[in-house]
């Protein structure tokens, strides 16, 4: 048995590993099946070239669905939690760049549905608790021999 | 003898790639394979995004508008949510906003006239509503539906009348 505080890290590592790989599910598959309302997404957003749109749209739910599954299995995390962290880093500098310059996109985040609405700052908060929670479990993938050795299968 | 950290680092510069192309590969193979797969590279070029269900292209130019306006020989709709076409809008415009275009049309139907040209903005470049405004009045059966690309913002560098 694991000491009563390290234990509870473990916990609470695991749960919010599983609940951060349901989000990545979840997100991933309405987009998977509308890529063509989500290459619109991804082009409102005007920061990539156009000529990448299409293949960043194709690219990112798989991604996405794949990461989600990763988490949810402990496969292959120290690769898994580098991209979390660095996608929702991406994705909350996308929004905020874009609220700055002032432009009201559609955030398609989880649906390519225009009814969604722009991301407001409540999409802006949600996704900053996703970042701190992926953030926290990259920390104990990396810095911590015991929960990391329990908590990944690699 | 290497420590943990050491180890999880040399393990994530190779699933970082391996994770990626596994994605990119996944994506290319089902898009390939799907019917309503889109190209890896898109035409994103103005005359491509706004054209109607057939390819054909709904853009009007500014001029080409302005002129319409001078001779009372279109109608403008502002596509736009309330409270932005509240704050200024095209002078004579009516505001048809796209994201609740269900609960306004039928009250708008009766103020547009079939015959007469219609032409939808909004504002920004990359702005969608009003090609969404326009493809959803074709399909009502308007024939001569055009968008006015980033409308708002070309109408006021213009120094057109506004309402």
């Amino acid at each position: 048995m694991l000491p009563t505080k390290q234990g509870t890290i473990v916990l609470a590592t695991l749960v919010l590993r599983l609940l951060l790989g349901a989000v990545f599910l979840y997100a991933s598959f309405d987009k998977i099946l509308h890529p063509e309302a989500f290459a619109q997404a991804v082009y409102n957003y005007q920061i990539l070239p156009d000529s990448t749109v299409n293949l960043v749209a194709l690219t990112l739910p798989w991604l996405e669905l794949i990461l989600g599954l990763c988490l949810l299995s402990g496969f292959w995390l120290p690769g898994t939690t580098i991209i979390s962290t660095g996608l929702l880093t991406v994705f909350i500098g996308a929004m905020v760049y874009n609220d700055i310059r002032g432009l009201d996109i559609h955030c398609g985040c989880f649906s390519t549905e225009i009814t969604e609405g722009p991301g407001g700052l409540s999409t802006l908060i949600r996704d900053i608790l996703f970042l701190i929670a992926s953030a926290y479990i990259t920390f104990r993938v990396f810095f911590s021999q015991r929960v990391a050795l329990k908590v990944s299968k690699q | 003898m290497v420590n943990n950290q050491t180890i999880q680092i040399r393990k994530a510069i190779w699933q970082i790639p391996a994770l990626i192309v596994l994605a990119a590969i996944t994506a290319i193979g089902t898009n390939a394979w799907r019917s309503d797969g889109i190209p890896l590279v898109g035409d994103w070029s103005v005359e491509a995004r706004f054209s109607d269900t057939a390819g054909d292209s709904m853009v009007i130019s500014f001029e080409q508008a302005a002129e319409r306006f001078e001779k009372e020989a279109a109608l403008f709709l502002d596509a736009r949510p309330q409270d932005q076409y509240l704050e200024g809008h095209i002078l004579g415009a009516l505001n048809l906003p796209w994201q609740e275009v269900d609960q306004h049309f039928m009250e708008m139907a009766d103020r547009i006239d079939g015959s007469e040209m219609i032409i939808t903005y909004c504002d920004g470049e990359s702005c969608d509503l009003s090609h969404g405004l326009a493809l959803f009045l074709k399909e009502m059966g308007y024939e001569n539906v055009r968008v006015l690309v980033n409308g708002w913002t070309v109408w006021q560098q213009a120094s057109m009348p506004v309402d």
